[in-house]
């Protein structure tokens, strides 16, 4: 329990007569670069906003590096950096505005904040404009500053929420190198995304997710051992992510129903 | 191959159109999850439908009376204020809060030719256009049962105007468009339609200081104004009524010249469009361009003095906030304007309202009242242009206090400066009070602002709403916060009235400041107490304001 970052216990939260998350047992270690898939609505978002203290589960029990998230949030919000799903950005503020903003309120002192900000600005290729505000970025360049705010403090475990939609494949290859530098130094990431190939090449660990209940969880080894693939061939995770949520009942889109476009 | 059996045609795509904006309407009104925003509809759509016909009517007997008195040059000036309704309206319905764009009909299978017809049948379906459309058959009809011989010439000039203008609508419509695209063109128009607003107020002093020049300028204008459609309209008819067939049938050549030219226009306007104009905000990174090392070094802004350093960057971020919203920065504008019209109407050297002006010692007070009222009424929905960013309020690991405390102290420094200035304008306009009743009214302020700035962090955090830079239309304040402000202000307003006059009433002229140098007292430590339960609702009531503000 001790070398866990991320420990959660019959983790529940219920929306009315929804249960969005069920009973989910989650455990990360230091250092692990963890994969957290689903369907759409499973309750991957909603696992990650109790985790960052953007959501208050209704019942279970979660630690963040062994502290207690209820009872410590400002010291656990200190640790960790998040890119929550819809990016929560100032948009009237340029993005050296917003850095600096977010680096102050983390607690960093002017100098490393001004430095910091340059290099990250650098570095997600968004200082050639310094004076368009937030609301006129693209998409992409909205998910590069929101990873840079996220990273500004050095945070210890690091919750990206579809971190590489709409960013360009020059910039994800930075990204996702930038990322396994920080996790070779000690730091968790914990990442959900649709795209299977990326959580593949990226993650050491995964865990499954499917209508708020968690149905498998272990190193991509382990879960290839559980899923037989075609002989002589290394199962991928989209066979092994079929295969598990395929099992529990999910309704595949019947294309047969689609005849006339085809 | 597409299996398309046939392609819909001109009237069709027409009718689909219509039955789009149809459903559009239904569907706004059907969303108004609050009874009271739908009996605002339903007040509005009541007020709207009454002035539309009950103009109509006035159109009417306007009509009449002009052809009994045989005054027809007068129907220029009907054709004048329906031409203005016609082309003015649209921009501000339309211009701040676009609910459908003509321009994604483009992405369906539609020729050209269709493409402008529907633009043109889009113009008609306006309701700006239908009532000036029903205001003409009223004419129309008011001079066909008055002298029937001049009907005909009537209908062909009220056709010949409704082509003008339906053009020249369409056309204004689609510039207009073309540049609200641009964020920072959306926001300067609605300052300036605001600060226009206000500076309406400003016409009837003016008119009654200037009045003698009003009447020559306004007589110069109409004679400049004859080669325009809705004079040409006027013209028309008043010509054919004196038999001058020759010079009716020129200002009629001249409405067909209008409309066949701004047809001509809109053609070309609409070909751009047709052709994919692109009116997108997002500009592609200009990679390699110069390094912003420069522009970083300046945004972490002035030292705050003793400040925590948390609260020092949400006032910074709260200062960008105010000055790059065109509508909030230009709301700073109000309280000195508003104070110096009051200043006009009531006190100062020529009021224009009352024969004899408002005392100091009444009129101070009472100003300084309005301007906490203007002032304070954003504080009751502090959090309503954090869009996303409030997000970012609950990710950091900083106490909600800070970012309260930081909200206040922004609208205490405002209130500060404004006051000052207002301060300044009624010594120069009004004089001051004697100095019991002006350090009563500074003490009056301390109580009012403190006070309401607890209830209005509270009201914030329990009933937000969500508001968007740049749009007008929809753009409504919270109701429940209104109501808490309404009642907060009243609470307030009446105390401070009641110690004031008490003290007018009384022997000791000292005897107000004491009071609300208690009450202020008592205020400012209740606001200090509230800070931590404050910050407790924040965590309570987080899920359903980042619902409510991130929607």
């Amino acid at each position: 329990m001790s070398d866990a970052a991320i420990l959660t216990e019959r983790l529940t939260r219920k929306f009315g007569e929804l249960t969005a998350v069920d009973n989910v047992d989650l455990r990360v270690s230091a250092g692990q670069f963890f994969g957290f898939l689903g369907p759409n609505g499973a309750g991957k978002s909603t696992t990650i906003k109790m985790l960052t203290g953007l959501l208050t589960p209704t019942a279970g029990r979660m630690q963040l590096l062994g502290i207690d998230f209820s009872r410590h949030p400002i010291e656990m919000k200190r640790q960790i950096g998040v890119v929550p799903e819809g990016m929560g950005l100032f948009e009237r503020l340029t993005g050296a505005e917003y850095l600096t903003f977010v680096g102050r309120m983390y607690g960093l002192d002017k100098a490393t904040t001004r430095q910091r900000s340059e290099e990250l600005l650098e570095f997600m290729q968004l200082a050639d404009r310094p004076k368009t505000m937030i609301a006129d970025y693209s998409h992409g360049m909205q998910k590069k500053l929101a990873l840079a705010a996220a990273v500004i403090h050095g945070p210890r475990i690091l919750f990206l929420d579809e971190p590489f939609e709409g960013v360009d494949a020059l910039a994800a290859g930075a990204l996702k190198a930038l990322l396994g530098r920080m996790t070779e130094r000690g730091v968790t990431i914990f990442l959900t995304s649709h795209v299977l190939e990326i959580v593949e090449r990226l993650c050491s660990h995964v865990a499954i997710i499917d209508r708020g209940k968690l149905v498998a969880q272990g190193s991509l080894e382990e879960l290839r051992a559980g899923v037989r693939g075609a002989e002589g061939r290394t199962t991928t995770l989209e066979e092994i992510f079929l295969s598990i949520v395929g099992r529990g009942g999910a309704e595949r889109p019947n294309v047969e129903e689609l005849s006339w476009l085809m | 191959m597409a299996d398309v059996a046939r392609s819909p045609g001109l009237f069709e795509q027409v009718w689909l159109v219509a039955g789009l904006r149809w459903r559009i309407l239904r569907n706004n009104v059907k969303n108004k999850n609050r009874v009271w925003d739908v009996i605002g509809v339903a007040i509005s759509s009541i007020v709207g439908i009454v002035f539309v016909l009950g103009l109509a009517v006035a159109i009417f007997f306007a009509t009449v009376s002009f052809l009994d008195s045989r005054h027809e040059a007068r129907f220029a000036l009907l054709f004048w204020g329906i031409f203005l309704w016609w082309q003015v309206l649209p921009i501000f319905v339309a211009g701040f809060s676009p609910t459908f764009s003509f321009r994604s009909l483009l992405r369906f299978p539609l020729n050209f030719s269709t493409f402008y017809f529907l633009g043109i049948a889009y113009g008609l379906a306006d309701s700006a256009a239908l009532a000036s459309i029903l205001w003409l058959i009223a004419m129309i009809v008011a001079t066909a049962m008055t002298r029937i011989s001049l009907a005909p010439a009537m209908l062909f000039a009220a056709a010949l105007f409704v082509a003008v203008n339906v053009t020249f609508e369409r056309l204004i419509g689609s510039w207009v468009e073309k540049i609200l695209s641009k964020r920072k063109a959306r926001e300067f128009f609605l300052a300036l339609f605001v600060l226009s607003m206000v500076g309406v107020q400003f016409i009837g002093p003016a008119i009654q200081k200037y009045q003698k020049s009003t009447k020559p300028n306004v007589e110069r204008i109409v004679r400049y104004a004859r080669p325009l459609p809705a004079s040409l309209a006027g013209e028309m008819i008043a010509r054919f009524a004196n038999g001058d067939l020759a010079e009716a049938g020129a200002a009629g050549a001249g409405l067909a010249a209008y409309s066949l030219l701004l047809g001509g226009l809109l053609f070309f306007r609409y070909r751009a469009q047709f052709q994919g104009e692109e009116l997108s905000e997002t500009l592609a990174p200009a990679r390699g361009a110069a390094k912003s090392a420069a522009a970083i070094r300046g945004t972490a802004g002035p030292e705050l003095g003793l400040l925590p350093a948390t609260v020092a960057a949400v006032i910074r971020k709260e200062f960008r906030y105010l000055f790059r919203n065109g509508f909030m920065a230009t709301a700073l504008l109000f309280p000195p304007m508003l104070v110096f019209l009051f200043t006009i109407y009531f006190s100062g050297p020529h009021p224009t309202s009352v024969k004899h002006a408002f005392s100091p010692d009444l009129f101070f007070p009472a100003m300084m009242a309005y301007v906490t009222l203007m002032l304070m009424a954003p504080s009751f929905n502090c959090f309503a242009y954090e869009g996303r960013g409030m997000q970012t309020y609950f990710m950091l690991p900083v106490p909600f206090r800070d970012i309260l405390l930081a909200k206040n102290f922004l609208t205490v420094f405002i209130m500060t400066a404004e006051i000052t200035v207002c301060i300044a304008l009624l010594k120069w306009r009004v004089g001051l009070p004697p100095l019991p009743v002006f350090l009563a009214t500074i003490g009056a302020l301390i109580f009012a602002v403190a006070g309401q700035l607890t209830i209005a962090n509270w009201s914030s955090l329990t009933f937000p709403k969500k508001m968007e830079f740049g749009k007008m239309q929809g753009n409504r304040q919270s109701g429940m916060a209104v109501l808490i402000a309404f009642a907060a202000q009243l609470v307030f307003g009446s105390t401070c009235g009641l110690v004031l006059f008490a003290g007018r009433a009384g022997s000791n002229p000292w005897l107000s400041l004491e009071v609300f140098l208690f009450l202020a007292g008592a205020a400012v430590a209740g606001y200090i107490a509230a800070l931590d339960p404050l910050t407790k609702l924040a965590e309570v009531k987080k899920e359903s304001i980042l619902d409510t503000l991130m929607k």
